[in-house]
C-alpha cells in the first residue's frame, strides 16, 4: 500500500512538472525572481566601484607650485591626479565649496627642505563636508608617502635601514561609506536567496490546489482511488522541486556574479567561492519543503488564484520581517534562533557568509526540523482536501 | 450495481436530499431526472464519495461507500458536476494522468487510451492542448479520463449538458456501448428527450424526493400523460410553484456551494 502510494504521487509529481514547465508565466517568475538578486547586487557594487574611480580621479589645486618643484613633479607622476594652480583666496574657496581641497605650499619649503628640516604643507579642507572627505584623505595619503619616501632616502644617506624608522605597520580597515554600504548590500544575500525558494514554489503552490478550485478540476480528481497523502504528496514534491530549482538558478548566479565584482579593490574582505557555494545550499535546500508546504497548505484555502496569490504575499511579507531583522543586525544570533524555521537559516546563512565556522550537526539538525514540520503541514493539507466546503466551495 | 437506501443531506434549513432510495442495476442506464436544484447533483457527490451522507446508505457492488470511500472509487468511474481539465496538458495526458491514477500502466494503459480515443473519435485532436478545446471536445476528454479503468459502474452528472447535437449523439452512443457490456451507467439530467431516448429506468427526483420511478412507459401510465415531458412537469409539481422551486435551487446551490 506504501508503495503504491508513492507510485501514486510520483504520477502526480510529474503531471505537475509537465503543467508547470508549459506555463511560460511561471517559468518567466523563476527566472525573473533568480535574476532579481544578482541584478540588484551587480547594480549597486557597479555603482559603488564607479563612485571609487571619481575619487581616484582627481584634480588639486596648488598656490605655490613653484616652491617645490620636485615635490609637484611627483604628484604629477601619480596616477590620476591632476595639478592646477589654486585660488587667489583658498580658503574662503573652501568654505563656499567651489574646491574640496587646497594645496598651500609656503616659500620658505625649499629651504627647510633642503636643511633636512620638516617643511610645511598646508592642506585646506572643510571637515564638516562628508563628501569631499575621500579625496581630502587621499591627498593627505600621498603627502605622508612622499613624507616618508624622502625620509627614507635621507636614512639610506646617512646609512641607517629604513625599516628601522617604521616600528609600525599600520593596515587600513575602512570602514567609511563604501564600504559600509558595500557590506550591507552583502547582507541582503541570504534574504535574497531565501525570497528565491518562495517565489520558486509559488506558482505550483497555486495552481495545483486553489487553481484546481477555479478551473474546477478538483473534483475529478478526488474521485480517484489515490489516497489523498498521495495526491497532496505529489504535488509538494512538484512545488518542493521548482522551490530548490530556484535556489540553485539564484545560487549559481550570484556565485558567478562574486568572480567578476572586485570585492579586494572597496577593501572587502568577502569570498563567495565554492565552500559558500555549498553552505548557502546546504541551508536553504532544506528549507524548500517547508517553504512548498505552507504555500500549498494556505492557498488550499483560496477560491481563486487571485485570491491564493494575495494570501501567499502576506504570507511572504510576514516571512521577510524577521529576516529584515536578522540583515538589520538589531538582534545578536542566539542558539535558539537556528531552530526557527526561516530565521534559523537566515542567521546559518549569514554564518556561512561571514565564514564561522558551524558544527555539521547544526545543518542536520536545521534541516529534519524543517523535514518534519513539512510533513505534519502536508499531512493537514491532505486532511483539506476531505471537507466538502474545500471541494465544492466557490 | 448501486443502491441507495433513505440517503438524506442537509444543508442549514434546506433539506437537499430528503429520503432517497433507489436502485441502478448492471447492464441498465438509469436516469436521475429533476429540475435544477431538486438534489441530483448531491445525490451524486454522496454517491461518488466526496460528500457525507447525513443518513441513509449508500452501496456500490455491495460495499458501502460511506465506511470504505477508497473502496468504492475503485469500482466508480465519474463524470462529475465540474469536470474541468488542464489546459497545458493535451487530451491524451489527461487520459494517461488519470489511468496511471488508477494504477494502470505500460502498454495496458495505451492501449485502453487509444481503444477510448478511437471510440470517442478523438484521434486527431488527441495530441492537442485542451486549452482550445470546443465544448463537446473538453467532455469527451473528460469522459474518457472518467473510464480508463472500465470500472463497473459509471456516474455521469449532466454529461450532455451544453453539448451540440453531434457530441450528444457521440456520448449516447457511449451510454449505450457502456450498457452493452453490462456496465451500471447513473446519469443526471433535466433534460426529458435525453432520459426517455436512453433510460431503462427513470427516476424523477423534486425537492429531494422521489416523486416517481419506473420504465419510461410506467411514468406514463402512472401520471396519465401521453407525453413524457408532461409526465414529467405534472410529477415535479413544477406548474404549482415554480417560484418556490427556484428559491429553492438557490438556497441548495448556495449552501452547497
Amino acid at each position: 500500500m506504501r508503495a503504491s502510494q508513492l507510485t501514486q504521487a510520483m504520477v502526480v509529481f510529474r503531471k505537475e512538472l509537465t503543467d508547470w514547465s508549459r506555463d511560460r508565466r511561471s517559468i518567466m517568475t523563476v527566472l525573473i525572481s533568480s535574476l532579481l538578486a544578482p541584478a540588484i547586487i551587480g547594480f549597486m557594487f557597479t555603482n559603488l566601484a564607479s563612485r571609487q574611480r571619481q575619487v581616484e580621479d582627481i584634480t588639486v589645486p596648488v598656490i605655490g607650485a613653484a616652491n617645490a618643484p620636485a615635490l609637484v613633479e611627483w604628484l604629477k607622476q601619480q596616477p590620476g591626479i591632476a595639478i592646477v594652480a589654486g585660488p587667489s583666496d583658498p580658503e574662503e574657496a573652501v568654505r563656499t565649496r567651489r574646491e574640496d581641497v587646497v594645496v598651500v605650499i609656503p616659500e620658505d619649503f625649499a629651504r627647510k627642505f633642503a636643511a633636512s628640516k620638516p617643511a610645511q604643507v598646508r592642506l585646506i579642507s572643510d571637515g564638516s563636508s562628508q563628501n569631499n572627505r575621500p579625496k581630502v584623505q587621499r591627498v593627505r595619503t600621498l603627502f605622508q608617502r612622499y613624507s616618508s619616501e624622502i625620509g627614507s632616502l635621507r636614512l639610506i644617506g646617512r646609512g641607517i635601514s629604513p625599516v628601522v624608522a617604521s616600528p609600525l605597520q599600520i593596515e587600513d580597515i575602512e570602514v567609511s561609506s563604501a564600504q559600509q554600504r558595500a557590506a550591507m548590500i552583502l547582507g541582503f544575500i541570504p534574504l535574497f536567496v531565501m525570497i528565491a525558494a518562495f517565489t520558486g514554489a509559488m506558482s505550483i503552490a497555486t495552481d495545483s490546489t486553489a487553481g484546481e478550485r477555479e478551473r474546477g478540476s478538483l473534483e475529478a480528481l478526488l474521485v480517484n482511488p489515490a489516497p489523498r497523502g498521495a495526491l497532496a504528496g505529489g504535488k509538494w514534491l512538484a512545488g518542493t522541486a521548482t522551490a530548490m530549482l530556484s535556489v540553485l538558478v539564484t545560487g549559481g548566479l550570484l556565485f558567478a556574479l562574486f568572480q567578476y565584482i572586485p570585492l579586494q579593490d572597496l577593501g572587502i574582505k568577502f569570498v563567495l567561492g565554492p565552500a559558500q557555494l555549498v553552505g548557502t545550499l546546504a541551508v536553504v535546500l532544506p528549507l524548500c519543503p517547508l517553504i512548498a508546504a505552507i504555500q500549498m497548505y494556505v492557498a488550499t484555502f483560496a477560491k481563486s488564484f487571485k485570491e491564493a496569490q494575495s494570501y501567499l504575499s502576506f504570507l511572504m511579507m510576514a516571512q521577510i520581517v524577521p529576516g529584515m531583522m536578522a540583515t538589520m543586525n538589531t538582534m545578536p544570533s542566539k542558539a535558539w534562533m537556528y531552530y526557527v524555521p526561516w530565521l534559523g537559516q537566515q542567521t546559518l546563512l549569514t554564518d556561512v557568509l561571514g565564514n564561522k565556522p558551524i558544527h555539521p550537526v547544526v545543518f542536520v539538525v536545521v534541516a529534519l526540523t524543517n523535514l518534519l514540520l513539512a510533513a505534519i503541514v502536508i499531512r493537514a493539507t491532505a486532511g483539506l482536501l476531505v471537507r466538502e466546503k474545500i471541494i465544492f466551495g466557490r | 450495481m448501486i443502491q441507495i437506501e433513505n440517503l438524506h443531506k442537509r444543508f442549514g434549513s434546506v433539506h437537499a436530499v430528503d429520503g432517497v432510495t433507489f436502485t441502478a442495476s448492471d447492464g441498465a442506464v438509469t436516469g436521475l431526472l429533476g429540475p435544477n436544484g431538486a438534489g441530483k447533483t448531491t445525490t451524486l457527490r454522496m454517491l461518488y464519495t466526496l460528500m457525507r451522507p447525513d443518513e441513509g446508505r449508500i452501496l456500490v457492488d455491495g460495499l458501502d461507500a460511506v465506511t470504505d470511500p477508497q473502496g468504492a472509487r475503485l469500482r466508480l468511474g465519474v463524470l462529475p458536476d465540474q469536470s474541468g481539465l488542464y489546459p497545458r496538458l493535451t487530451a491524451r495526458e489527461h487520459i494517461r494522468y488519470f489511468g496511471e491514477l488508477q494504477g494502470i500502466t505500460g502498454a495496458d494503459l495505451a492501449n485502453r487510451t487509444e481503444h477510448l480515443l478511437k471510440m470517442l473519435d478523438m484521434t486527431t485532436i488527441a495530441d492537442r492542448r485542451v486549452a482550445g478545446f470546443s465544448h463537446g471536445e473538453r467532455t469527451k476528454t473528460a469522459l474518457a479520463r472518467a473510464i480508463v479503468h472500465n470500472p463497473k459502474n459509471v456516474l455521469l452528472d449532466e454529461p450532455t449538458n451544453g453539448l451540440d447535437v453531434m457530441s450528444t449523439r457521440a456520448v449516447r452512443e457511449i451510454i449505450r456501448r457502456l450498457k452493452g457490456e453490462g456496465h451500471t451507467v447513473l446519469f443526471s439530467s433535466h433534460v426529458m428527450q435525453e432520459v426517455s431516448a436512453l433510460c431503462d429506468t427513470i427516476i424523477v427526483i423534486a425537492r429531494g424526493k422521489i416523486v416517481a420511478a419506473g420504465s419510461p412507459d410506467d411514468l406514463r401510465q402512472q401520471t396519465g400523460q401521453a407525453n413524457l415531458e408532461d409526465a414529467f412537469v405534472a410529477l415535479s409539481g413544477l406548474d404549482a410553484d415554480i417560484s418556490t422551486d427556484a428559491r429553492r435551487a438557490k438556497a441548495e446551490t448556495g449552501a452547497a456551494s
